[in-house]
């Protein structure tokens, strides 16, 4: 219930002349009425006959029929006349008019004087989110079981507020599925569901949780020790990062790089390394602050880490190549409300509606962005960038001016007023200082980093080690040739035609003057031309060489804090050494032009265009390269600095990144920790406590449980923003173990199928109607599995799942035959695995909150798709493997019990077990008559073949079955 | 805080995400709970059997739908509205010289040219000075005497029973307006849920065997949308438009299993299924969403039957194939789609969007050369065909329930680009209408005489979304979910002056 609403029940319960004017705030109360039904036509946005309703100077001022609002005379102003449709105006002239609660409303601020809000209030409007959290204190739930832990007395208060009687707990194997799936994103084994059910089995004359009095005595049951020893493994698991990772992955907008064929033009690809950090980082229980700091400026606050440069993937992932105003209103847009629950957005082309936020307060927001921009610098091992590196952010341009767009038309900025950065006003206590960072030599110019050296001189050592084999082998063929023809012509010595290198020397054929020969036949020929080739290549891989020790020794002194006495000297040098490089390589490539010509020409064949071409294009060539020759030996003339090994970039930071992710995800910001708590609330139990999970504004939902929200946040900020302490805390209470169904506590579940079930709906009727969205968790939520853990249980119960972690974004197409976790594979608007996109895999544009569809399409994937029909057939083979010393009658409801187990964390009932066995029966039948069945002669090629005995490809049936249960889908 | 919140279909599941629209049915198991309604919503369900017309928010109070479905033909790439319904003599008598040389001269200082584009690459498609005569002839056709180019003569057939708008404009001048024809949104602001998708949640479906939102032909290539020119975005997956193959074998993603897969043994596997998702139930009896799911499945395994008998052409009569052009090289492939596309709205789909000229780039249509070459051949592929749809819709009696568009994301320039082409237009173009509702045999609003900017009754594309939700009986303005606001420009406004 809003607080709209609040207040106009509470009218409602007053009568109409008790209302006073202190009661009535046009922030709290008016504007939101106004927004929400009249601010289409009038305000900034349009102002229809010259009126806008959105401040009160402006209805007092009114438009073109005058006044809006005669202050203390509701029975006049136009406004009142207007929305009680009795005169010439009836407005809103669309939808519902407006509802006597609303109209009073206005009417009582009206009445009490049309007051605008105290001076300053536009910026300091009370709302619940917008004040720090206090830390709420924790009352005694009347039952002493729901005081072990605080959020279950939080809960249970709204539950005797409300009249709500929760469920009693869920069964054993449910809860450890639950677990599992919650945390790690995979189902337990067989063996982890017998231990946990050993070992926390419902004592049906105890209350389900050790009592209050037990656990005070030291006697903590072995139930809660078994349980907490489950829920630590978990955590610890590497899985459980990457469950969770997949998680802040929707939340934080992750996507794989997006275009059209190859070219890029959304977002970069490398950007898995951040997928990984993400992983990591929740593996490593990384404080949220921390996180949020690295992603929004590790550049600044880690610039010498790459580990941590990888964070600033969040930036990245908004690089569009059509539009930078586009990127910077991404940025903004979803910074704000991924961390912070606040809809910047909304201000980009006016003030913002319902909270206090000035339109020029966005674009002093986009001034803490407007340097920034991304490069791809170059990790060990690898040369290319375009193959693999670490796509990070940095600020290029620290002078960059911003302005802001009138009514967010970028084609029309404020030039006149240039904006500085800074952070909107809504919550001042919270510090922002801008302070420059200066940054590490090696983010400056990254080819100070050791690797890039060493890759570099063992590079060009290896390209004189390959010149000098090939000189080798050019010699050996060369002395060959010479043999083979000393016997029919008169012996030559090699040409050896390297002009200005090692083998100008040897004089060419014409310059010897040796009588020639008619002409040397094509094999000398050649062998002469690879000769000197590969002489001119051992020059210019051993110039190259030089040239690189010349860098690197230049590079220490000159980098040196301070630089060495010889710095200028050593760069001089590497300059020169440049040089010769490059006349080398210049003749190296001339070398090569002179062959090219000389096959071209050998193979040209005047009546073939493509050859004839070839010959002038080599040509050209040889042109080009005599020139670039020229230039080398010019430039030999000209002492400089010598070319860097990597891009240099800027030294300094702006340091507003840092100083905007500080003052996010700060102990005085109200809203960071209530944000990140509320994800984490919906990702363990279905709703979250504010349901507008990214508008913690006045237009947002307030939230079901203030006080437990509150005292998470002040429970997370405390305990050094660590995370996982608070999942440990969330999945161990009594309210995260309730049952998904509707009984009540005292009803009996069924555990293991063999006892009948009695359930007292009666109270779970009340709860029904009290609460039938179970708003106040007095039970737990089903739910569906998202589409990432279809998949991955799937694999994962067939035994076939691979656990590898991290490392490039796979292809999404390799979705049905790759058997890595989902969150590895390749995922951008346009790049989606199909199968995942069935179960409503993340929208990579925006999904704070996923959907749970259920949808035909989803059966479809299930049934037909190779990969679960391949995963049954897998499965039944091991389940079938497994039955041992069994007699037939026992194997075939063995095998149906360890299916059941294995898919469903479950044991069958015994109407399941007879409906499954005269299945297996029937089938078994049925296929032993392939004559009589009819194939989907047009599917696609089986990915592994069903078994060719009819018993067995009955079971495998079952087991496919079995993947296809609501059972299996569902978290229960 | 105690109110009882009333079951209600429009409740928010989340804001990026609102599905309504699913397939539950009561199946008998004796719980008729209070808050059902609420609990679909949140697991995203909404019963089928409650008959959606009166109490479907969305629908406009007090009047009755004249359309039923809908068969949205794009034409990809950008057709030339001078060479199809928006004939420009002027072109011919000042062919050769600049516009600035010709009286019209003023169309150059339209604040339009400014005004009504947004280029994602700026500068990429300039103004064409040179005046381009029209590249075929025009004639007036049936009682109404519309003028449709020679390009069309069997679609002309049914001048009267056609609507053009001549005054459509977009604002990309590239092909980022295809997506923007369908949401209504520059591209550049990213995907946004298609008319289509809107229509699918605002109605859900008329058969419950089919995707009750269907695309045929080759969709959007990823340069100018891609899959989102018939996604869904934030009002979820199950509205968006479900491909279908005209390949009666896979006519759908996971149409069906495996070729080693036995069909009897698939069915008794459904049987085996429902059997035991009915026995886990009596444990769960308060769960709509598994009850859901049981229907899904029914769905589903309704659907590997009735998608592939939908787009299975057999069974129509070589009279009615020759109609559409079945028989013919040319026609052959687009005939089917549209003959699918009849079978899809005789049973009960609510929106077929049909794709024409998709080549994994900006689209067949795109003529920036050889115009005459390219625009008469693509016409003849699709002339008989989408004539044959019409013809054959009415002689069923569907054409006043269906209403057919004929859309394309912008026109093309006046003027020539290089020898004999024409560049991107999206100061003024044309759509047609027939069908449902809409008044045959007019020609609603104009360019100026040079075909330039729209001048008369301008519309912009979400007029065309409005036309067609008002048709559907559905209240345009209320097709708003909480948390997406949408702008004022998003809804756009019914074209009055065209509905009969």
């Amino acid at each position: 219930m809003n607080r709209l609403l609040g207040v106009t029940i509470a009218l409602l319960c007053l009568s109409c002349c008790w209302l006073s004017a202190a009661e009535v705030d046009f922030l709290r109360d008016v504007k939101p009425i106004l927004a929400q039904r009249c601010f289409r036509c009038h305000s900034s946005l349009e102002e229809e006959a010259g009126l806008r309703l959105d401040s009160v100077a402006a209805i007092l001022k009114g438009g073109e029929n005058g006044p809006a609002v005669l202050a203390g005379k509701s029975g006049e102003s136009k406004l009142i006349l207007a929305v009680l449709r009795q005169g010439d105006l009836q407005m809103p002239p669309e939808g519902a008019p407006l509802t006597a609660a609303q109209i009073d409303v206005l009417r009582a601020w009206i009445d009490a004087g049309a007051k605008p809000p105290a001076e300053g209030a536009e910026t300091k409007v009370s709302h619940w989110s917008f004040t720090k959290p206090i830390r709420p204190a924790v009352s005694q739930p009347a039952d002493p079981a729901w005081s072990q832990n605080p959020i279950d007395a939080f809960i249970a208060a709204k539950h005797a507020e409300l009249k709500l009687t929760p469920v009693g707990e869920a069964p054993p194997n449910l809860l450890l599925r639950r677990l599992y799936i919650d945390l790690i994103g995979l189902p337990p084994t067989e063996a982890e569901l017998a231990d946990f059910e050993k070992s926390f089995a419902p004592s049906p004359s105890l209350p389900l949780s050790p009592s209050f009095q037990e656990r005070e005595s030291g006697g903590v049951g072995e139930r809660e020790k078994g349980l907490e020893k489950v829920v630590d493994a978990l955590l610890a698991s590497p899985h459980h990062g990457e469950r969770w990772g997949r998680h802040w992955m929707d939340v934080w907008r992750y996507s794989d790089w997006d275009g059209y064929g190859n070219e890029i033009r959304e977002s970069k690809p490398h950007i898995w390394r951040w997928r990984d950090w993400i992983i990591e980082s929740l593996n490593g229980d990384k404080p949220y602050d921390r996180m949020v700091q690295e992603m929004l400026a590790a550049d600044e606050l880690a610039p010498g880490d790459p580990d941590a440069l990888r964070a600033t993937g969040f930036l990245v992932r908004n690089w569009y190549k059509f539009n930078r105003n586009k990127w910077l209103d991404d940025t903004i847009e979803h910074t704000g409300k991924a961390f912070l629950g606040v809809t910047f957005n909304c201000c980009r082309c006016h003030d913002h509606m319902y909270d206090p936020l000035a339109q020029h307060e966005y674009y002093e927001l986009r001034a803490v962005f407007e340097p920034y921009d991304i490069r791809t610098d170059r990790v060990p091992g690898e040369p290319s960038t375009d193959k693999d590196g670490l796509v990070r952010v940095y600020d290029a341009k620290a002078d960059a001016q911003t302005f802001l767009f009138i009514r967010g038309n970028e084609k029309e900025p404020l030039k006149e007023e240039p904006l500085a950065p800074a952070v909107p006003k809504l919550f001042t206590s919270v510090p922002f200082a801008v302070v420059p960072v200066s940054l590490p030599q090696v983010s400056a110019y990254p080819g100070l980093q050791a690797f890039m050296q060493e890759e570099a001189l063992a590079a060009a050592k290896r390209e004189v080690e390959k010149a000098k084999t090939s000189l080798g082998e050019a010699e050996k063929k060369w002395t060959e040739v010479v043999a083979a023809q000393a016997t029919s012509t008169s012996p030559l010595s090699p040409r050896g035609r390297g002009i200005g290198g090692e083998g100008a020397a040897a004089p060419t054929i014409a310059e010897s003057g040796i009588p020639q020969p008619p002409a040397p036949p094509s094999e000398l020929i050649d062998a002469d031309s690879q000769l000197a080739l590969s002489r001119a290549t051992l020059a210019a891989a051993q110039a190259n060489l030089t040239f690189a020790e010349a860098r690197i020794a230049a590079d220490k002194a000159n980098y040196a804090a301070p630089p060495a006495a010889n710095a200028r000297e050593l760069a001089l040098a590497a300059g020169t050494a440049e040089r010769q490089a490059n006349l080398q390589t210049a003749l190296k490539g001339l070398v090569q032009a002179e062959i090219n010509l000389t096959a071209a020409e050998r193979a040209k064949k005047q009546d073939d265009m493509k050859t004839v071409k070839a010959v002038t294009d080599a040509q050209t060539a040889l042109v080009a390269a005599l020139k670039a020759r020229e230039t080398a030996v010019l430039n030999l003339d000209k002492p400089g600095d010598y070319t860097r090994l990597s891009p240099i970039f800027p030294a300094t930071s702006t340091g507003r990144r840092l100083a905007l992710a500080r003052w996010i995800a700060s102990p005085d910001n109200p809203l960071a920790a209530r944000v990140a708590i509320n994800h984490m609330w919906l990702r363990h139990f279905g709703t979250p406590l504010v349901p507008t999970v990214f508008d913690f504004g006045i237009n947002g939902k307030p939230p079901t449980n203030q006080a437990l929200l509150d005292w998470l946040a002040c429970e997370l900020m405390e305990n050094g923003w660590r995370m996982k302490p608070i999942h440990k805390l969330i999945v161990t209470s009594k309210t995260y173990r309730l049952a998904s169904s509707g009984g009540v506590q005292g009803s009996k579940f069924k555990v293991q199928g063999s006892e009948a079930s009695t359930l007292n709906f009666e109270l779970g009727t009340l709860n029904l109607k009290t609460d039938p969205e179970n708003l106040y968790y007095w039970r737990a939520n089903p739910r569906r599995m998202e589409a990432e853990i279809v998949r991955d249980a799937t694999l994962f119960v067939a035994g076939s799942l691979d656990v590898a972690r991290g490392g490039p974004d796979l292809d999404q197409a390799s979705g049905l035959t790759s058997n890595r976790r989902s969150v590895y594979f390749r995922a951008s608007k346009e790049k989606k695995m199909q199968f995942l996109a069935m179960f409503d895999s993340p929208n990579p544009v925006e999904c704070y909150r996923r959907s749970e569809s259920i949808a035909p399409q989803q059966a479809l994937a299930m049934a037909n798709s190779t990969l679960t029909l391949a995963q049954a057939r897998l499965l039944a083979k091991k389940l079938s493997d497994s039955l041992v010393n069994v007699t037939s009658e026992q194997a075939s409801s063995q095998f149906v019990e360890s299916a059941f187990v294995r898919i469903l964390c479950r044991k069958p009932t015994a109407d399941e077990l007879a409906t499954c066995a005269s299945f297996l029966t029937e089938q078994t039948a049925k296929l032993a008559d392939p004559k009589s069945l009819t194939l989907f002669a047009s599917g696609p090629a089986a990915s592994v073949p069903p078994s060719t005995d009819p018993q067995q490809r009955a079971r495998e049936n079952l087991v496919h079955v079995l993947l296809n249960h609501n059972d299996f889908v569902t978290v229960r | 805080m105690n109110t009882h919140i009333s079951p209600s279909p429009r409740l928010p599941v989340s804001a990026s995400c609102l599905p309504r629209r699913a397939f539950l049915s009561d199946v008998g198991m004796g719980f008729a709970g209070l808050a059902v309604g609420a609990m679909l919503a949140r697991n995203g369900v909404v019963r089928a059997n409650e008959d959606p017309a009166p109490q479907n928010a969305f629908l406009t109070a007090g009047t009755k739908p004249k359309a039923k479905s809908v068969i949205w033909i794009f034409l990809v790439g950008g057709m030339s509205h001078m060479e199809s319904f928006d004939p420009k003599p002027e072109l011919n008598v000042h062919a050769g010289k600049t516009i600035a040389e010709s009286p019209y001269r003023a169309t150059l200082d339209s604040p339009y040219l400014k005004k009504n584009l947004r280029e994602f690459v700026a500068g990429l498609h300039k103004v064409h000075p040179k005046i381009y005569p029209l590249q075929t002839g025009y004639k007036q056709h049936g009682q109404s005497g519309l003028a449709i180019s020679d390009w069309w003569p069997n679609v002309a057939r049914h001048a009267d029973d056609l609507a053009i708008v001549r005054s459509m404009w977009t604002t990309d001048n590239d092909h980022g307006a295809q997506l923007q024809f369908h949401t209504g949104r520059h591209a550049i602001e990213g995907p946004f849920p298609t008319i289509g998708s809107w229509v699918h949640w605002g109605l859900g479906s008329l058969n419950d065997n089919l995707p009750s939102y269907c695309v045929l032909g080759t969709p959007l290539a990823d340069c100018c949308g891609g899959a989102q020119g018939h996604g869904a975005n934030y009002l979820g997956p199950e509205h968006a438009g479900i491909q279908l193959s005209s390949d009666p074998a896979a006519p759908l993603p996971f149409a069906q299993p495996d070729k080693s897969v036995f069909r009897e043994e698939q069915a008794r596997e459904f049987e085996l299924l429902g059997k035991l998702n009915q026995l886990a139930g009596v444990e769960y009896p308060d769960d709509p969403a598994l009850r859901a799911r049981i229907r899904s499945y029914e769905l589903a395994f309704a659907m590997q039957r009735a998608v592939p008998e939908a787009v299975d052409l057999a069974t129509e009569t070589a009279a009615t194939q020759q109609l559409y052009g079945l028989g013919q090289g040319g026609t052959a492939d687009f005939g089917r789609q549209m003959l699918i596309a009849r079978r899809l709205v005789e049973r009960g789909v609510r929106f077929v969007q049909v794709f024409h000229g998709s080549s994994g780039g900006a689209g067949a249509w795109d003529a920036h050369s050889n115009l005459q070459a390219g625009h008469s051949a693509l016409c003849r592929q699709v002339d008989l065909p989408i004539a044959g749809l019409i013809e054959d819709l009415k002689r069923r009696g569907l054409l006043d329930e269906t209403m057919v568009v004929i859309g394309t994301e912008f026109g093309r320039t006046p003027g020539a680009q290089g020898a004999n082409g024409r560049d991107h237009h999206p100061y003024g173009f044309s759509v047609a209408l027939a069908g449902g509702g809409i008044q045959g045999g007019i020609a609603h609003g104009a360019t100026d005489e040079l075909g330039f900017h729209a001048v008369e009754s301008r519309h912009y594309v979400t007029d065309l979304h409005a036309t067609v939700l008002h048709q559907l009986g559905l209240d345009h303005k209320a097709m708003e979910i909480p948390g997406r606001k949408r702008l004022e420009l998003d809804f756009g406004n019914p074209i009055r002056e065209i509905i009969g």
